[in-house]
């Protein structure tokens, strides 16, 4: 077949195969040596599940049609047999798709040959062995099978017989995938004499069946693939020709749409959805904003396990007044666009490996926060389509039931921008602001590209609800700027095989200029009220924000923004450098209504109490109730090294500290008395250098031994005991063998050896033996035992002085000499 | 970009620019569902709330017209986060029903079996309610209708009440628009035929309209509208009297008809006035006169300065919820912040006008709020800086500076009628001494109390000094200059009380003049401030003065 395969690729023409390959790219990477091995490439497994996952749903029902078409002898199909097919359906297709998806197929390699013999690419077998859900026939799988298939009257009897759950059982597989498992032992026959106490068909009391597979197998209905013993459980398949039978009345392939599925909702208005996606957007950033002056604030630290902890999440969730699935896509994708990085935690270096990271905004995060409301957008935009994370899982549990969290290498997921791609070039295809549901979305998906998209509708749910915070989306469906922003990620992709970069940079993107014409533009002016609220009716251009942010209380966000000025920030205003003159003058220049009385009476009533108490910090002062003594002192040249402040007419302060200017002031000639905090003179002497105390060294007591206290009599015989013990212990040392003493020598292995022997003999005969060893510390010692026993390396003998038992490692015993 | 009046705060505040050409149309078509919260000069600011939008729905608005409304008015792009948000706390509205079972009586019953099933779990609602009649069904004890709303609307399931309201014993009242007894022919004003339609259509709620605004007429027009016997509940007896008064001028009742319930009198006709007092009073733990409210079968029960409803009435309120309820006040701000529990157990708010706007049509009459700061003597400043904590505010409030301020500007306005109103008896008395004026406090009897105020009606008494009793619902037309030199703290509902003393449409249309005297630098001030918030809010904006512009070029000796 490859032959062939390869046969046809040679028969053609250069435009052909060159079309192929456009098709089909990854078969010239790297590009094949000759076109057998193009062939075997194309047949490969992964390149033809590639094109698999392109198709959409009608086409592969085409491709299955003409797989179950095959001949079994010469394995070709023809086009007239795959129409056939089709027009046996329940609702026909219309033959002209029928024809233009085998074109398509054929442009894809997955047929080739003629028309009358159609080939079926090798490698589809492979990856979806069953095609259109059904099994294999009958003949390659059981020849009693085969029979009974090949009666097609007995066949339809023997359905028709089947118990209600039996019958269950077969309509489940029949709808595909054709082959189920089994519990263990199903299969297996009841215990003789079992089979008459069998309960009655649960579905609907019928007769009894024992197991309702059991049934089927028996009766050929079903064939076992693999039998599962061993509390393995097993596999049964159901021939193909039992499934079409099943099929009768749906047609083979089941409905066969040719076209995707409509969207219900009419169109919305395109304003109304730009409107309400750029009010989304606004939202965003201002939310985004507030997470990261937040996170400035107060950062987070990193866990070991990588990521933040759900408490710190939930901290600023709270904060925000958000969600957490909202907090956690604004960090996930502020981290993605740059705008928050880890650092070591200040302050001490933590004990333990690796100090503490903690997550904060970068210096990225300036730049962002002076881009426009559009570019700062893009940004966080353009981030969340390209990352590689999927924020929806935060919160979930992983395969190990642990916990993820924001920020964790357990949210990464490769696919995850793709999956953003097709969810929104779902929507990007339709007409502009059409809003389908999510559900619709899911249908479409699954329309276009079935093998991509099943198993993935809840992370494309996911995709959709993200699309709508950051407002990508509004009202449901893909706003303008959303999609210039999609085509331009979508070539960004292409652009990045480009390594040179020539695409210009720094100019904003038709995204954002389209963003720009729907989003307010910045005022810089605000409005003033009796109530002593400032309403800056949009958003706010930067310089004033930064003004409001030292003079006013920020009360509301959103389009506008409603400050209101209190006493305290007032203070806070003066207290960065303002005068009341200059807040005077702010509130006039910026205001567009007259500014009213209460505000004037407020700044100027903080104003006049504003530095009426004065702090500051200096090393010494000097005062008197003698305003002349301190005029004199202050004019006194002598002094001038003091730096004296005159503070109020009886105090005059130095910075430096007080034993100097106590010193300076002595030796000008006056006689000053330095007071403690509370206000009382500290007198002074000279003191002498001494020094610190020390205890004496000599006893307290002198003891007379003649006064000494006589020491009672078991405490001495205790003594005795024990000094006796010790002798026996040195007496028995000085007669160990002298052998034994001097080891120190050649021949040690040999020594050994006699040594095991000596003691082995020992076990046998009871007797005592003095053993030499070497101790952990080195040292070697003797000591005279009686052995017990040996083994695993160790030898267990008795002390019988001590009357214990001891444990010597073999390894340490040095020699063994038998006690005489 | 609209460029509309409106702008959507992602804190679900929407801001109202006056000067807007198309500001009017857009309070028109926010009203229904955003609550007003503040009235300055420029720019309004109303709020979102999941209350304010149940109210809607309850009202027959759906979240389409609600998010029309805002998108069409809006300035800017109103975010999408925020229009789900809207239609999804609309949705909540009417999951459940309050009906009336013709078997079981009184049911809740869910139109979405998920929210019963929900609810019916709760703990909130242990012994609220009865058994489960079916799987949409729950009985509820007629009794606990009120308490089971309550707790619904906390659980964020508010159910529709569609169990109706009883019709109570039946009398007939009508409007004497034509004016009986003499008295001149008058209509109705418009707010007033608003407040009235809105608050029959909704069955019960809170009218808020500002002091001097003719609350008593749109009690009495909902009494005429309801034809049924009625409990009115008020805050003293003065005020009781006053409501007689009105009734039997502006209504077909006569004196006969109308019972009053004191600590006085104790009677009980088909429409009968109690007070607040009375109804609250204990013997021995219990509550001695609630048979009040099961003695006639009601048919409307009317709360008159609904802001000051005590607690315990709260709770009898609650097994009221099948009589219809009217609350009235003029602010409703509550300083214990149970603005939410009378909502839910009286009614939400029907209607509520800005007083400038009321000012503008002319029902109001047009005030100057000035507040004059006077400059404490060295010997005062030091006695307050010394003082102790708690008797700070009582000192810069009752500093004798302030006597020849008062003084210095009743001389301002001579010939008007003025009120001086403070919240320290010893401070009344003084300037009773000083401006040689009667006084009237708690210890006044209600026959002198009457005595005073009718001389004071009449022109004979020019200065009245009159303390917290003063507050509310004395009825002083000619009343149009007050000086205020006490209250209580930092009471906003006060302030506006106390200006509404002198709101009453002058007969010659002039202008009202609200002083409040304050000692500068000291908390006096910061409470001043306080005050003023409410007052500010609704746009009247206070000019400061200093007292010695007041007292003019030569400075007055003091002692």
């Amino acid at each position: 077949m490859t032959n062939s395969l390869a046969d046809h690729l040679r028969a053609l023409p250069d435009q052909a195969l060159a079309a192929l390959l456009q098709q089909r790219p990854d078969l010239v990477v790297p590009v094949p040596t000759d076109l057998a091995a193009l062939a075997i490439r194309a047949q490969s497994r992964v390149s033809v599940a590639r094109v698999l996952d392109s198709l959409d749903r009608f086409t592969l029902q085409v491709l299955d049609a003409a797989r179950l078409t095959r001949d079994a002898a010469a394995d070709t199909t023809s086009l007239d047999v795959i129409l056939a097919m089709a027009a046996a359906n329940a609702r026909p297709p219309d033959p002209a798709a029928v024809r233009e998806a085998v074109r398509l197929l054929r442009s894809r390699l997955l047929l080739y040959g003629p028309d009358e013999h159609l080939h079926v690419i090798g490698g589809i077998d492979e990856i979806s062995p069953y095609p259109a859900g059904l099994g294999r026939p009958a003949a390659e799988l059981d020849s009693r099978a085969a029979a009974l298939c090949a009666d097609p009257a007995k066949l339809r009897r023997t359905l028709l017989s089947a118990p209600p759950s039996a019958r269950a059982i077969l309509d489940r597989l029949a709808a595909g995938p054709p082959v189920g498992s089994v519990p263990p032992g199903a299969l297996q026959a009841p215990p003789l004499g079992a089979e008459d106490v069998l309960p009655p068909d649960p579905t609907n009391g019928g007769p009894p069946t024992g197991s309702p597979v059991r049934w089927l197998v028996d009766h050929r209905l079903l064939v076992s693939v693999t039998t599962g013993g061993g509390g393995r459980p097993g596999t049964v398949e159901l021939p193909r020709e039992v499934g079409l039978l099943l099929r009768r009345d749906t047609g083979t392939l089941g409905p066969m749409p040719t076209d995707p599925p409509q969207v219900a909702a009419p169109p919305r208005e395109p304003k109304a959805v730009d409107s309400a996606g750029a009010g989304q957007t606004m939202e965003v950033v201002r939310q985004a904003e507030a997470l990261l002056e937040q996170l400035a604030a107060e950062p987070a630290s990193v866990l070991r396990s990588g990521g933040l902890g759900v408490r710190d999440l939930r901290r600023l969730a709270r904060a925000l007044g958000l969600d957490e699935p909202t907090a956690a896509l604004l960090l996930e994708t502020a981290h993605a666009a740059g705008l928050t990085g880890e650092l070591e935690a200040p302050g001490i270096a933590a004990p333990r490996a690796g100090a503490e990271q903690q997550v904060l905004p970068s210096a990225g995060y300036e730049a962002w926060r002076a881009g426009s409301l559009a570019q700062r957008w893009e940004q966080l935009a353009r981030a969340w389509l390209t990352m590689t994370r999927q924020p929806g899982l935060v919160g979930k549990r992983d395969d190990r039931d642990r916990p993820i969290t924001v920020l964790s290498p357990e949210a990464e997921r490769a696919g995850a921008p793709i999956g953003r791609q097709t969810a929104l070039g779902v929507l990007a295809d339709l007409e502009p602001a059409t809003a389908p549901t999510p559900d619709e979305v899911l249908e479409l998906l699954d329309w276009r590209a079935p093998r991509r998209s099943r198993g993935r509708e809840a992370a494309h749910r996911e995709v959709l609800t993200e699309a709508a915070t950051l407002g990508v989306t509004g009202l449901g469906a893909l706003t303008s700027y959303g999609r210039l922003l999609l085509a331009a990620t979508a070539g960004e992709q292409r652009d990045a095989d480009d390594p040179l970069g020539l695409h210009a940079d720094g100019e904003p993107s038709t995204a954002v200029r389209a963003l720009d014409g729907l989003l307010p533009a910045p005022v810089d002016h605000f409005l003033v009220q009796a109530d002593l609220t400032v309403v800056v009716p949009g958003p706010a251009d930067p310089p004033l924000a930064a003004e409001l942010d030292v003079v006013a209380e920020h009360e509301s966000a959103g389009g506008a923004s409603v400050h209101r000025v209190t006493p305290a920030s007032v203070r806070r205003a003066l207290d960065a450098g303002y005068s009341a003159d200059d807040l005077h003058g702010l509130f006039a220049r910026r205001s567009r209504t007259p500014v009213p009385q209460g505000l004037t009476y407020l700044v100027d009533d903080v104003a006049r109490r504003h530095g009426g108490l004065r702090v500051g910090a200096t090393g010494a002062y000097l005062r008197s109730d003698d305003e002349a003594l301190l005029g004199e002192v202050l004019a006194d040249r002598r002094l001038e090294v003091l730096a004296l402040r005159r503070l109020a007419p009886t105090v005059l302060v130095t910075p430096g500290p007080v034993n100097r200017m106590l010193a300076t002031l002595r030796e000008a000639g006056y006689a000053p008395v330095p007071e403690d905090t509370t206000g009382a003179a500290v007198l002074t002497r000279p003191r002498t250098r001494r020094a610190p105390a020390r205890s004496p060294g000599t006893a307290a007591r002198i003891v007379d031994p003649a006064t000494a206290p006589r020491l009672p009599m078991p405490r001495l015989l205790g003594m005795v005991e024990q000094i006796r013990r010790g002798d026996a212990a040195t007496r028995a040392a000085q007669r160990a063998p002298a052998s034994l003493r001097g080891q120190e020598g050649a021949g040690t292995a040999h020594r050994h050896t006699d040594a095991l022997a000596v003691l082995q003999q020992a076990v046998r005969d009871k007797a005592l033996v003095w053993v030499g060893y070497v101790d952990a510390h080195g040292a070697t010692a003797s000591r005279l035992v009686r052995p017990v026993s040996i083994g695993a390396g160790y030898l267990r003998a008795e002390d019988e002085r001590t009357e214990m038992l001891h444990t010597f490692a073999l390894h340490r015993v040095a020699a063994a000499v038998l006690a005489d | 970009m609209s460029g509309g009046p409106l702008i959507v705060q992602s804190d679900k505040t929407l801001l109202l620019e006056i000067e807007h050409p198309d500001s009017q149309a857009c309070r028109l078509a926010i009203a229904p569902f955003a609550e007003l919260e503040r009235s300055p000069e420029h720019v309004h600011t109303y709020r979102l709330t999941p209350l304010g939008l149940w109210n809607a729905r309850a009202a027959g608005h759906d979240a389409e017209g609600v998010v029309n409304a805002l998108i069409t008015y809006s300035r800017y792009p109103v975010p999408h986060a925020l229009l789900v948000d809207v239609a999804e706390t609309m949705d909540r509205y009417g999951r459940l029903q309050l009906i009336n079972d013709p078997a079981h009586g009184l049911v809740l019953r869910a139109v979405d079996r998920v929210v019963l099933i929900e609810v019916a779990k709760s703990k909130k609602l242990a012994g609220m309610l009865g058994t489960k009649l079916d799987d949409d069904t729950i009985a509820v004890h007629p009794s606990e209708r009120g308490r089971l709303k309550q707790a619904l609307l906390k659980l964020g399931w508010p159910a529709e009440d569609l169990a109706g309201y009883v019709n109570g014993e039946a009398h007939p009242i009508e409007l004497a628009e034509a004016g009986g007894d003499g008295g001149k022919p008058w209509t109705l004003r418009s707010y007033q035929r608003e407040a009235v339609e809105a608050f029959w259509a909704g069955g019960s709620g809170v009218v808020v309209l500002p002091c001097g605004a003719g609350k008593t007429l749109v009690g009495a027009a909902a009494m005429a509208e309801a034809k049924a016997t009625t409990l009115i509940l008020v805050t003293n007896t003065v005020a009781g009297r006053q409501w007689k008064r009105e009734l039997v001028a502006r209504t077909s009742l006569t004196e006969a008809e109308i019972g009053e319930y004191s600590g006085e009198r104790k009677e009980i006709r088909p429409v009968t006035i109690a007070t607040y007092q009375v109804l609250t009073s204990r013997r021995g733990g219990a509550f001695t006169h609630l048979d009040l409210f099961g003695a006639r079968d009601w048919g409307l029960v009317v709360y008159d300065e609904v802001h000051l409803l005590p607690a315990p009435i709260f709770r009898f309120t609650a097994d009221l919820q099948a009589r219809r309820r009217l609350g009235l006040t003029a602010t409703l701000v509550r300083e214990d912040g149970r603005e939410g529990d009378v909502f839910s157990l009286i009614g939400p708010k029907r209607y509520d006008a800005p007083w400038k706007d009321i000012e503008q049509q002319g029902w109001i009459a047009p005030a100057r709020c000035t507040e004059v700061r006077v400059t404490l003597t060295e010997a005062e400043r030091m006695a307050y800086a010394t003082a102790e904590a708690e008797e700070r505010y009582r000192m810069a409030a009752t500093t004798r500076t302030k006597l020849p301020v008062v003084k210095a500007l009743l001389d301002r306005h001579p010939g008007e009628q003025t009120l001086v109103i403070g919240g320290y008896i010893d401070q009344l008395h003084q300037l009773g001494e000083y401006l040689d004026a009667p006084i009237v406090q708690g210890s006044t009897t209600n026959r002198e109390r009457e005595r005073l105020f009718d001389a004071f009606r009449s022109g004979e008494l020019r200065t009245l000094v009159i303390s917290k009793v003063g507050n509310f619902s004395i009825d002083l037309p000619e009343a149009a200059v007050a000086v205020q030199v006490s209250g209580t703290f930092g009471s906003r509902q006060e302030e506006a009380q106390r200006l509404g003393r002198v709101l009453r449409p002058k007969a010659d249309g002039r202008q009202a003049h609200f002083y409040t005297v304050v000692s500068r630098d000291t908390i006096d001030t910061e409470y001043a401030a306080h005050r003023q918030r409410f007052l500010a809010e609704q746009g009247y904006a206070y000019t400061i003065v200093d007292a010695d512009d007041v007292l003019g070029p030569s400075l007055p000796s003091v002692d």
